[in-house]
C-alpha cells in the first residue's frame, strides 16, 4: 500500500511537471512557429512518455499512478466539466490504455516487462508507444469528434514526447554517472 | 519490484538507448556485466564476483571474456573492488 501511494505520488508529480512544460512551454512556442494548428495538440507531448515508462514499470498499477495527474491537468482545462462523459472517457483513456497495450502485447508474445534477468530494448518501448499513441489517438479523437489533422498532430506529439523524454533521462543518467565515476 | 529496482531498470533502458545512439562507451559485453552486477546490488552493497557470474545476462559469456570485461569495468571506474573486505567483492558505482 506504502509502496502504491509513493508510486502515485511520484508517477503523477512527473506526469504534471510534463504537463506544465508540454502546456505551458512547448504550446506558445509550437503556435508562434504553425498557428495553423488548433485545439491542444502538442507537438511534443511529454506526459505521453511519462505515461508509456509507468506503465512498462508498473504495468497495471500505473492506471491508478496515473489517475490523479491526469484527472488534475483535465481538471485545470475543463474545470468542474472535467466529470462530462466524454471527458471521463478520455481521462480512463489516457489511465489505462497504456498498461492494457503492454499486457497485449505480453498475451501475443512479446514481453517487455522489466526483469531482473532480462536486458531492456529501448527501441521495443518506442514501438509500444507508438501503438499506445495510435489506440489512444483513436480512442481520444472519437471522445472529442476532432478532425483527422488533429489524429496526425497527436501521434507525432506522443512520439517525439516519449522520445525527448527519453533524451531527457538518458542525460540525467548520464550526468549521475559521471558525476558518480570520476573520469581522467 | 522495489523502487531501486524500477530505478535500476529505468537506468537499464536509458543505457540501451545511449548504447543504440551510439553515445556508450561500454561494449555490449561490458554494458551487460554492468547490468548483472546493478541487478545484483543494493544501495551500497557489494557484489560477490560469483553472483554476478550466475546472473542469467551473463550466464552464457565465456569466463575469459566475463572477467576481461569485470576488469575494464573496474578500469572505466564502473565497478570498484570493495575495500572493506576479501577479493572478488565489487561495488557498483550508481548515480548517488
Amino acid at each position: 500500500m506504502k509502496s502504491l501511494a509513493i508510486e502515485t505520488t511520484a508517477v503523477s508529480l512527473f506526469y504534471l511537471m510534463a504537463s506544465f512544460i508540454a502546456f505551458a512551454i512547448v504550446m506558445p512556442v509550437q503556435q508562434s512557429l504553425f498557428p495553423a494548428l488548433e485545439n491542444r495538440a502538442s507537438l511534443l507531448f511529454l506526459p505521453h512518455g511519462v505515461k508509456v515508462l509507468a506503465a512498462w514499470l508498473l504495468g497495471w498499477r500505473s492506471s491508478i499512478a496515473l489517475f490523479p495527474g491526469v484527472l488534475i491537468v483535465f481538471a485545470y482545462f475543463a474545470g468542474w466539466g472535467v466529470f462530462a462523459p466524454h471527458r471521463m472517457s478520455a481521462v480512463m483513456t489516457a489511465v489505462l490504455v497504456p498498461a492494457a497495450v503492454f499486457s497485449l502485447v505480453k498475451l501475443l508474445g512479446w514481453d517487455l516487462s522489466p526483469e531482473s534477468g532480462r536486458r531492456p530494448r529501448w527501441a521495443s518501448i518506442m514501438i509500444v508507444g507508438l501503438l499506445i499513441s495510435v489506440v489512444s489517438s483513436i480512442l481520444s479523437n472519437l471522445a472529442y469528434g476532432n478532425s483527422p489533422q488533429n489524429y496526425v498532430a497527436y501521434l507525432i506529439g506522443d512520439f517525439f514526447g516519449l522520445f525527448f523524454l527519453c533524451l531527457i533521462l538518458m542525460f540525467v543518467f548520464r550526468a549521475w554517472r559521471s558525476r558518480a565515476i570520476p573520469h581522467g | 519490484m522495489s523502487e531501486l529496482s524500477k530505478l535500476t531498470e529505468l537506468r537499464k533502458l536509458m543505457l540501451d538507448m545511449e548504447h543504440a545512439m551510439g553515445l556508450q562507451e561500454l561494449s555490449t559485453v561490458e554494458r551487460d556485466v554492468y547490468y548483472a552486477a546493478s541487478d545484483c546490488t543494493s544501495a551500497s552493497d557489494s557484489v560477490r564476483t560469483n553472483r554476478i557470474r550466475e546472473h542469467a545476462i551473463v550466464a552464457s559469456m565465456s569466463r575469459p571474456t566475463f572477467f576481461r570485461a569485470l576488469k575494464s569495468l573496474v578500469g572505466k571506474g564502473y565497478l570498484e573492488q570493495s575495500g572493506n573486505a576479501s577479493r572478488g567483492r565489487y561495488l557498483v558505482k550508481t548515480p548517488k
